[in-house]
């Protein structure tokens, strides 16, 4: 019967590059080799013509293996090129933007299946009211325009009716009062008034003070490079708060299904004499068989909950035990989809049909977390430590209860990254910051998760599917199996151990294997993970016009301008002196720390002033003394090996560093690199505080070293740059291969938002020592007496 | 007369025995019938070092009286051995300084003005000014420091001359300033029969080029035992060198040794058997182990390497190379010899605080290797105490812990080397050159205090013969981390080690505990 139907057929799909649009076009290419063609209604994006994204968006799809494999890969061309054409349509425009040729391909058209839509719950406002109600009001008005009378295939949700109790018909929607025409204008024009406030004096200067806070030393483009993404980001959050408030006043869950809703209306008020099909899928999952067992594209409603309960991110979950979870395999919506394609409605009346497990195959809630508490105790995730995480035991409390407690941990979190981000403490609390980060990370997940499926699990409805079984009925037994689409015709054990959750783990690429033992304790040797930074060094090996920068203070060194200076002055003042000189630093430090933390250039120039008046060859001698007290004893071997490999590999290596001559320029003779630092003014043979130029920090030191490659003729796009700290960022920036050693927590945020290579360099252990000098040594009395 | 070594049989009298555990030290209850090798008491020492010296001075060995050697005019230059030597380092007055006072006291009568001292320092790190001025003295440092008394360079192109090829085809080199002497007058401390004679010269005064012809595997597993110089293939490389050095430059010796007294008052029960500990020594024994038990390793560091050792000198002999080191071979050995009877199954050896290479750093675990497994398995002749295939046991915290300033190459061949492999054929051909070329460890060589590159690479050659002899070696109370990347077994305690041991080497197996400190060579029969 359906096979019967399709043939010589010329269908169109949206939706296409979608989940289910490209599992229609494979099942409909794969098992009705009678249909006359497939048009695929593909918009040109901004970086691809539309043929290529058939190519790239569609047929390489694992989707399509399975008859690539049966075919052989020329055969599966040939069949592609003779069934399948592009037509370009572009629903966001009136008209769909059609030119000629692409309006007769449209007038050809039998069957027109419309699967697109904009499927995530908390899509701003005014990209769903687009996509899910103004596409399908267009392409429904284009085709009464042509005069045609194809078949259409509307795929809707289930869950257009809001939030209902007890049995929902197969029906089209009652009339809840609304105009879709006044929705869709209230939905799509929020943007402007959106964006207008955001720049409004209040929000922009608080958001420039988050951008200050947190990129603060990276210098003043960085900080209004993200002040405008702050900025870009409240624009989104405010339209997606808009979405669901509006939303959920008129009843609805979210964003999602209240533009299907609409979009429903939409379709039955214009769809004239054009029959027209409604398919309802409830919530879509993975495939059951076809085109191969567990074929799921996009982590799209259980995936997120599955994993957040696999990872343990949700160790509670509110929602009914006892309700029903209306889950229904991706393979038997498409075999529905067909089927209802098959089966235009007789007159211009529009005929609805749910795509729902309930009725047929109850599944609850409840079951569906033991068989989640069994898989994952029989394959438990892994955390980054490479231990098996447990599987929680959830108490479905109410919604309400669950977030109160979600946000009130999420506000303690918040308030302790915050203080750690303002300790002085640098790379130490690395690990603190990266367990907060996580546990910051698990929080908000688990929110966002509970805020926008929590009310699906709440669900007190069951999806009559008595249309959909009538056609079932008409479906001759051939081709049943074939077309499976009734769901009672699997189980969800089944379904679950061997089908689903082996999906969703192996999608989410996460650990499930135990891995080898850590290095020795406090080992300086390199992780396996920097083998990717040293295969670029050796891609770029023998290139004298690669560069390798590095930051001294804390990358090479675990040492600071500070430290190298209590040291000096404490060496060259007798032991009875240094109280009074300690406690003269010790009043300073909290004006120095505040000013570190906004501005590495300005701490800098403030710090510098304690020189003045010094003499400049003596502070040159203790430099020198310095580098075998302090330098040496506290670097990075790490790092030593790092430049000695770069140097090996033939690049130059410089040093680029806010410490001054007198303590840098030794450690750079003895490694014979180049170096550029800070240095201050010499009047009559006395240092005077003053910086000879601005301090290499921030900005200043992108600028640095761009001006120092084209000087040198090298290629910055291949380089790589070593740092540590958030002021290192514009040097970061410029080079193909940043590394961050030991960042501070907010390097190690950025660093991990741009996915860059971070490294753990340690001291030798056993070589710590305070950063002054043994008074008790001959060297320390004999240059005291002198 | 001092009593001499002894072999004890633990029965049920026999009290604990010590073992050193790095900055540490343990009691342990042997098995019943282990063999406990105890080193002979101190012998006495000279009363009056000064005269003693005068007279070797004047009258030496197969050569003219020194007095006789100097003129002025001519081109003296003193040698003497860095601070590797003797350990723990001397108490003040260093018998080196005494030595090379008299030396220049005479140079000075006879007239000769060009003097310069060199600390024959071969790879080692450079020492502080400090520490050269506890070896040669307030009087000498102030005088020649630092124009005329330096530190010798082995990576200074300048500073080296190549002299030639040994009828074996060794590569020999010499520091230039003593190539071009007039007289090289050496000053030696002997504390062990490895030190001395031609190896003097031939190691301290020269280049990685020369070290190499006999610091390798092939050499030292040629060597049975290279604390035995008639056995050791390394010896008799550096003898060939230093006859070819002998031909090029005169070359006056002058060897000295001294007794066992190697702790203070305050330590003294590490060198007394203990049997024969006082209340005292048991009082201090008793507060050195809750010392050392609870405290920081940074604090039993400097509690231990603060002690100075009251050595005192036993011999002092002039002259002609291999006369003198003949002379000085049979003291170092009348002090130290003891006679064992036939080999064991196990051998148990403390590992202590201290190696030559160590002075005022923690020891790290490649010089634990090199100490235990190296040096204390070697101090024997004819045969080793240990049967072919025996077990080892060794008691040392084996930390990861490093001197940065000091062995930053070891750091490197303990994270990368070692992490490759332990097998010291294989680092030989695959890494050693790399390190021993390395600029970066070149520059710290020269301009800082570090070891050479190729320096981890000899102090686990140097544990070569006992690898290959041994059936397994064990570490006691080591980080088990550490220790399996040095690739040997870690026990928690003594009971398990041996338990482990009987793996290798059956049940009931015949156990000897070389008790030391103070040094002892076991003369087994």
């Amino acid at each position: 019967m359906i096979a019967e139907a399709f043939k010589g057929k010329t269908v169109l799909v949206t939706g296409s590059t979608g989940f289910l649009g490209k599992s229609i076009v494979e099942k409909c290419l794969r098992s009705i080799p009678e249909v006359g063609r497939i048009n695929l209604a593909i918009r040109s994006s901004a970086r691809r013509p539309a043929a290529e994204r058939l190519e790239r968006e569609v047929l390489s799809s694992p989707a399509f293996k399975r008859l690539k494999d049966e075919l052989g890969e020329a055969a599966f061309a040939k069949l592609a090129k003779s069934k399948l054409a592009v037509l370009e349509i572009d629903l966001g425009r009136d008209g769909l933007g059609l030119s000629d040729a692409s309006r007769e391909q449209l007038h050809a058209c039998d069957i027109v299946i419309h699967s697109a839509a904009a499927v995530e719950f908390d899509n701003p406002a005014d990209l769903s009211a687009q996509t899910n109600l103004l596409g399908a009001a267009r392409l429904v008005e284009a085709l009464q325009k042509s005069g045609e009378h194809p078949h259409l295939v509307h795929i809707s949700t289930a869950f257009v009716g809001g939030m209902l109790r007890g049995l929902v018909r197969e029906e089209p929607p009652l009339d809840p009062g609304l105009n879709w025409r006044h929705e869709a204008a209230v939905l799509t024009t929020l943007r402007g008034p959106v964006e207008e406030e955001s720049r409004r004096p209040e929000v922009l200067k608080r958001l420039r003070r988050e951008a200050q806070s947190r990129m603060g030393p990276a210098g003043t483009p960085a900080v209004a490079r993200a002040t405008e993404r702050l900025r870009e980001r409240w624009v989104r959050e405010r339209l997606i708060e808009r979405g669901r408030v509006h939303a959920n006043s008129m009843g609805f869950a979210d964003i999602y299904s209240f533009t299907k809703a609409m979009a429903e209306h939409a379709v039955v008020e214009l769809h004239g004499d054009i029959p027209l099909s409604i398919v309802r899928p409830s919530i879509i999952e993975s495939a059951l068989d076809e085109p191969f067992a567990g074929w799921l594209e996009g982590f799209r409603m259980a995936e997120p909950l599955i994993l957040a309960f696999g990872r343990g991110i949700l160790r509670d979950f509110s929602g009914l035990p006892d309700s029903l979870l209306d889950i229904i395999p991706a393979d038997f919506v498409v075999n529905t989809v067909l089927a209802v394609a098959a089966s235009p409605p007789p007159d211009s009346k529009p005929r609805v049909y749910h795509a729902a497990s309930g009725s047929r195959n109850p599944l609850r809630f409840r079951r569906m977390t033991e068989e989640a508490t069994q898989y994952f105790s029989e394959h438990p995730l892994r955390d980054r430590y490479g231990q098996a995480i447990g599987t929680p035991t959830w108490t479905y409390p109410t919604r309400g209860e669950l977030a109160a407690k979600g946000e009130a941990a999420l506000r303690f979190v918040s308030a302790a990254q915050w203080a750690v981000e303002r300790l002085p403490l640098g790379a130490s609390v690395a690990d603190l910051s990266d367990d907060l980060n996580e546990e910051r990370d698990r929080l908000e997940r688990g929110l966002n998760l509970i805020q926008l499926y929590g009310v699906y699990t709440e669900v007190d409805c069951i999806f009559d599917t008595r249309n959909l079984m009538s056609v079932w009925e008409r479906v001759p037994a051939a081709e049943r199996k074939k077309f499976p689409f009734d769901a009672a015709l699997y189980d969800w054990e089944h379904y679950f151990q061997d089908v689903h959750f082996p999906t969703v783990v192996r999608m989410s690429r996460a650990e499930t294997v135990a891995r080898k033992g850590r290095q020795p304790s406090g080992s300086t040797a390199p992780k396996p993970e920097t083998t990717s930074v040293r295969s670029a060094m050796e891609k770029r090996a023998g290139r004298s016009d690669v560069l390798a920068v590095f930051d001294v203070d804390g990358t090479l060194v675990e040492t600071n301008v500070v430290e190298y200076f209590l040291w000096m002055r404490l060496r060259a003042q007798p032991v009875d002196e240094w109280p009074a000189f300690m406690a003269q630093m010790a009043r300073e430090a909290p004006r120095w720390l505040y000013l570190e933390r906004r501005s590495r250039a300005e701490f800098q120039r403030s710090f510098y002033r304690e020189y003045d008046g010094l003499d400049y060859e003596v502070m040159k001698r203790l430099g020198r003394e310095a580098l075998n007290a302090v330098t040496l004893r506290r670097i990075y071997p790490e790092g030593m090996r790092r430049i000695r490999e770069h140097k090996r590999a033939g690049h130059r290596v410089l040093l680029l560093t806010g410490a001054l001559d007198v303590v840098v320029e030794p450690l750079a003779e003895l490694l014979e690199v180049e170096v550029d630092c800070a240095r201050l003014l010499v009047r009559d043979g006395r240092l005077t505080g003053d910086l000879e130029s601005p301090p290499p920090a921030g900005e200043a030191r992108g600028v640095l070293l761009e001006e120092y490659a084209v000087r040198h003729g090298l290629v910055l796009a291949d380089s790589f740059a070593y740092a540590d700290s958030l002021s290192d960022l514009p040097m970061l920036e410029l080079v193909g291969t940043p590394v961050a050693v030991n960042p501070d927590a907010r390097l190690s945020q950025v660093a991990g938002q741009r996915g860059w290579r971070v490294e753990r360099w340690r001291m030798a252990p056993g070589n710590w020592r305070l950063p002054m000098p043994d008074p008790r040594s001959p060297e320390y009395k004999e240059a005291v007496r002198r | 007369m001092a009593r001499p070594g002894a072999v004890i049989e633990v029965d049920r009298n026999t009290p604990p025995v010590l073992f050193q555990f790095g900055e540490g030290v343990r009691l342990e209850k042997l098995p019943l019938g282990a063999r406990i090798v105890y080193p002979p008491d101190p012998l006495e020492a000279i009363a009056h070092p000064e005269r003693a010296i005068r007279r070797a001075l004047g009258k030496p060995l197969e050569d003219d009286p020194l007095k006789a050697l100097l003129r002025r005019g001519m081109k003296l230059t003193i040698a003497f051995d860095d601070l590797s030597l003797p350990l723990p380092p001397m108490a003040a007055p260093d018998v080196r300084q005494l030595v090379m006072e008299e030396v220049v006291d005479m140079a000075a009568e006879a007239g000769v003005e060009d003097i310069h001292l060199i600390a024959a320092l071969g790879l080692h790190r450079r020492m502080t000014a400090d520490e050269v001025r506890h070896i040669v003295g307030d009087r000498i440092f102030s005088t020649f420091w630092p124009d005329r008394l330096y530190q010798h360079d082995g990576e200074d192109p300048e500073a080296n001359v190549y002299i030639g090829k040994t009828a074996e085809g060794e590569e020999v080199t010499l520091h230039k300033r003593a190539a071009e002497s007039d007289l090289v007058v050496y000053v030696n401390l002997t504390l062990v029969p490895m030190d001395g004679g031609h190896k003097s010269m031939a190691t301290g005064l020269a280049t990685y080029r020369g070290i190499r012809a006999h610091h390798n595997v092939k050499t030292l597993l040629g060597s049975r035992s290279y604390m035995n110089p008639p056995d050791s293939a390394l010896h008799h490389s550096c003898i060939r060198q230093g006859q070819l050095i002998e031909d090029t430059v005169r070359v006056f010796h002058i060897e000295t040794t001294v007794n066992n007294h190697a702790f203070p008052a305050i330590a003294n029960f590490m060198q007394k058997r203990e049997t024969d500990w006082t209340a005292q020594d048991q009082a201090m024994f008793l507060a050195t182990k809750q010392l050392t038990d609870f405290a920081p390793p940074a604090v039993k560091r400097n509690f231990f390497h603060a002690m100075r050792a009251p050595y005192g000198l036993t011999s002092v002999t002039a002259g002609q190379v291999d006369a003198v080191h003949d002379k000085t071979l049979e003291n170092v050995r009348n002090q130290l010899t003891v006679r064992v009877e036939g080999q064991t199954d196990i051998v148990t050896i403390g590992v202590p605080y201290l190696g030559p290479y160590n002075v005022n750093a923690p020891m790290n675990p490649v010089l634990v290797v090199c100490m235990g497994v190296g040096y204390l398995f070697n101090f024997y002749r004819h045969k080793p105490v240990l049967r072919k295939g025996g077990v080892l046991i060794l008691t040392h915290p084996c930390r990861y812990e490093f001197d940065a300033v000091q062995h930053p190459s070891y750091i490197d061949f303990y994270d990368e080397v070692l992490a490759d492999t332990t097998a010291p054929l294989e680092l030989e051909a695959k890494y050693e050159l790399r390190f021993a070329e390395d600029p970066w460890f070149r520059q710290l060589y020269r301009k800082s205090h570090a070891y050479h590159g190729a320096h981890p690479f000899y102090a686990w050659y140097w544990a070569a013969h006992a690898m290959e002899h041994a059936g397994d070696i064990i570490i006691v109370g080591g980080e088990r981390e550490v220790v399996h990347r040095l690739g040997f077994k870690c026990a928690t305690t003594l009971e398990d080690a041996f338990e482990m041991a009987e793996q290798t080497v059956g049940r009931h197996p015949s156990v000897t505990h070389m008790r030391m400190p103070p040094i002892l060579l076991a003369d087994v029969e």
